[in-house]
């Protein structure tokens, strides 16, 4: 092996060791016996994780971000989706901005959209509702949902949907029987990532959310209380929640696009 | 026009689209049983009128009718007109025999049914034994049956095809050819095929249709428009003739096919023009070889092996090109 090949890959492990040690760390400290994140460590325990999930209010947090996630990411894909599709499919005036409107929400700081959602969702009557959430999360996610179905329509023959109606599908029959049989790897992983953005978002949740904490919310308020190992065991569940989401996500735009 | 009944025609048929206009205006017929081959440069407006036959674009003037019923407003999954793609556009993620049965599962034709007749159509298409392949683990040939089988399952009264020989290899498309022409005489049913190839719509159709900027500029059959092609646009186009400018009667410019063309060292009888000898190019069992005229004009003349020999030509010779007076052919304008 070359000096550079080696040199590259020693720099592309301690990228990574930059990126994941701080995850590491707390996950190494979740089953450490110590009160405090120390070294020398003392010995494996799951203590807190025990003592993490014995506390009911951890659970309902799990459940509202669950509930929260799934809704969430299923309108973000829908929306997207349909978003994608009209692109895909349609040429109309103002097409740019339709498009430019539509990718928008992410470049909104959270801090203002968290506050633009409470302002809205209070006069809704949603704020501190599960709904409440679901929808801010919506409109964070569908953008992320749009890329990806975009991506994979844009590999699609443009005669595809045409042969379908060509060979007596109506057009409701053949965004049924082609369209969407084509697009779903990019529904499923536009479904994973949307929920893991979802599961992890805090700011515009900690606006919104109210008396029906999500998980990072609830994080937060341990977290505001005392330094408690209990956070690691929570956030290590946190983390591998939403990389599990994100591999499979990952693994489904790999394999599309070897297909 | 034969004497077989009409099946398709296009009646002042134009399409625009915003400022451009794909097909002028459009008047034409097709027969039942009919291999017709509608070919022309890109952009002449063949693919637009394949497109309208099955429904995909509705003309902006004129009708269409299909077997006598005014077709203008019918949606394309309404219509018996089954396209092969020039991409071939197969499902991806449906196996071969999902593939064929898809036309007959939107018609609603019962599962016990559909089964057996897309095996029917993939045994006859020579594609036994691959009914559970995915797609893309089929050669180029393969796909192009299976694109046919697809089609041809709902056993429609025509059959669109869109240049679906373009992607393939040179030897696959004379098979294919084979195959085409073979099946169509079987089936006993219309072919609309629309390629820029001339060799293609030559070898295959009954009628060629030759297209210009949004109009027929010619239908005949192959040899009528080989032999006595209208005008300099069709000539051009057909390629492997001489066009001779005004040599003809009140001025009129005459074409006469390189094969007609005889090269001699000396000045023969009847009509002859002195050109120099450019270069030479097989063309399969013949030799098509290239002059020049001392007015820069290019002639082109077909000669056998033992000919091109017997004259010695070599680059910069002078030879006299001759044809028979009832060779040419007078063209309009």
């Amino acid at each position: 092996m070359r000096l550079s090949d080696v040199l590259s890959r020693i720099y592309v492990l301690a990228l990574f060791l930059f990126v994941f040690l701080p995850i590491l760390t707390s996950v190494v400290f979740s089953f450490n016996s110590d009160r405090f994140p120390t070294v020398p460590l003392g010995h494996f325990t799951t203590h807190w994780y025990e003592t993490a999930f014995s506390r009911p209010e951890v659970w309902t947090a799990f459940g509202n971000s669950l509930i929260v996630a799934v809704c969430a990411a299923a309108l973000s894909t829908v929306l997207g989706f349909v978003t994608a599709y009209t692109d895909y499919r349609y040429g109309f005036r103002f097409k740019s901005a339709y498009l430019a409107l539509a990718l928008l929400p992410p470049t909104i700081p959270l801090v203002i959209m968290g506050l633009a959602m409470l302002a809205w969702l209070g006069r809704l009557g949603l704020s501190g509702t599960l709904p409440g959430i679901v929808i801010a999360h919506t409109v964070m996610g569908a953008p992320f949902a749009m890329a990806i179905c975009r991506m994979r329509l844009q590999q699609m023959d443009p005669s595809l949907e045409a042969a379908a109606w060509n060979l007596g599908a109506s057009p409701w029959r053949a965004m049924s029987a082609v369209v969407i049989p084509f697009t779903v790897p990019a529904l499923i992983s536009a479904f994973c990532l949307t929920a893991a953005v979802s599961f992890d978002e805090f700011i515009v949740a900690w606006f919104v959310s109210g008396l029906n904490k999500t998980v990072p919310v609830m994080i937060l308020e341990i977290l505001q209380g005392n330094v408690d190992p209990q956070i690691n065991a929570i956030g290590t569940v946190v983390f591998l929640t939403s990389m599990t989401l994100v591999i499979l996500a990952q693994l489904l735009i790999l394999r599309r696009s070897a297909a | 026009m034969t004497k077989q009944e009409t099946l398709v025609t296009f009646q002042g048929v134009r399409k625009q689209y915003d400022d451009f206009v794909a097909v002028k205006t459009l008047d034409l017929e097709i027969g039942r049983g009919e291999f017709v081959a509608i070919m022309g440069p890109s952009g002449c407006g063949k693919t637009t009128t394949l497109r309208m036959l099955a429904g995909l674009e509705s003309p902006t003037e004129g009708t269409i009718t299909i077997g006598g019923k005014v077709m203008n407003d019918v949606p394309a999954h309404e219509r018996d007109t089954p396209l092969v793609w020039q991409s071939l556009a197969l499902f991806p993620f449906l196996n071969v025999q999902e593939n064929v049965e898809f036309g007959l599962k939107m018609r609603g034709v019962p599962d016990f049914e559909r089964q057996p007749r897309a095996l029917m159509w993939l045994e006859r298409m020579g594609l036994k034994g691959f009914e559970k392949r995915r797609i893309d683990q089929l050669s180029g040939g393969q796909r192009q049956r299976v694109a046919l089988a697809r089609s041809l399952v709902t056993e429609p009264e025509m059959l669109l095809l869109d240049e679906p020989l373009s992607a393939l290899d040179a030897h696959l498309v004379i098979r294919m050819q084979g195959v085409l022409t073979k099946l169509q005489k079987e089936l006993g049913i219309t072919f609309v095929y629309v390629t820029h190839s001339q060799s293609e719509a030559f070898a295959m159709a009954d009628r060629v249709v030759i297209m210009g900027q949004g109009e027929v500029a010619q239908i005949g059959a192959p040899r009528d428009i080989f032999r006595a092609p209208r005008n300099r646009f069709v000539a051009e186009f057909v390629g492997r003739n001489n066009i001779f400018t005004g040599l003809g009667r009140e001025g009129r410019d005459i074409v006469v096919a390189a094969d007609r063309i005889s090269v001699t060292r000396d000045k023969p009888e009847g009509p002859a023009i002195k050109a120099e000898f450019l270069s030479e190019e097989f063309v399969g069992t013949a030799i098509l070889c290239y002059f020049e005229t001392p007015e820069g004009e290019e002639l082109k003349a077909q000669v056998t092996e033992e000919q091109l020999e017997a004259l010695g030509a070599e680059p910069g010779m002078a030879f006299w090109l001759g044809w028979a007076p009832e060779a040419a052919h007078e063209m309009e304008g």
